[in-house]
């Protein structure tokens, strides 16, 4: 059961069993669910007080 | 690992058997019980008289008067039993604290009630982490399919009952 605890940490694993969850749903109340399921990353590199380009990793389509 | 798990269990033990009057059956005293997801509350200090959680450490009941305790939550039935009667909710993982003034939160990264599951989508679900655990992808990638494969197991189980 904690076999996974070497390979990924909690976050994630809590992510993969709300997925798992979220993929169980019935129709209407997936697609719904689905979406809480997508993060959007952008991130930017600050040096000597000025920010660098912003660069966004994963463009998610609401 | 299992002396402590014996301490905890007399130490629950003494709580109920300290109040000679109590019995399991009393529900004068109520547990006031928070569920929450990220996006939803399900239960706000609601008042109810037992709920049995899936802790990690394995399955539990709690009552009013329950010792102190933070139990991590496996993936299943979160059962809210109150006196008008007893909801079943599935969550994913998370964590359960009892508190020292009779209050039980519950926070849960998702979940939902036993009727909003299809268990369609469970089985073939099922069948595809299985496939995955058992083929010859890298171990991060088998190991999260058996994570979700003992997810959609809990949950064929809980549907099936």
């Amino acid at each position: 059961m904690t076999a996974w605890r070497t390979v990924f940490t909690y976050n994630k694993y809590a992510q993969i069993t709300a997925r798992a969850l979220r993929n169980s749903l019935k129709e209407e109340e997936r697609i719904i669910a689905e979406k809480r399921g997508l993060t959007t990353v952008r991130y930017q590199k600050w040096e000597n007080g000025a920010g660098g380009q912003q660069v966004v990793l994963n463009e998610v389509k609401q | 690992m299992s002396s402590l798990r014996i301490i905890r269990s007399a130490a629950r033990k003494a709580a109920t058997f300290s109040v000679a009057r109590r019995g399991y059956a009393d529900i004068s005293e109520k547990l006031n019980l928070s569920l929450a997801l990220p996006h939803k509350t399900i239960f706000n200090s609601q008042d109810v008289v037992q709920v049995n959680i899936p802790a990690e450490s394995g399955d539990m009941g709690i009552l009013s008067n329950h010792v102190p305790s933070i139990e991590p939550i496996k993936p299943g039935v979160v059962e809210v039993i109150e006196s008008g009667g007893t909801q079943k909710f599935f969550v994913s993982s998370g964590f359960a604290t009892v508190h020292p003034n009779n209050k039980l939160t519950i926070n849960v990264v998702e979940g939902a009630p036993l009727e909003s599951f299809s268990l369609d989508a469970v089985r073939s679900s099922l069948q595809e982490a299985l496939k995955v655990a058992s083929g010859n992808g890298s171990e991060a990638e088998k190991l999260e399919a058996r994570v979700e494969a003992d997810v959609y197991e809990s949950l064929q189980y809980a549907l099936g009952k």
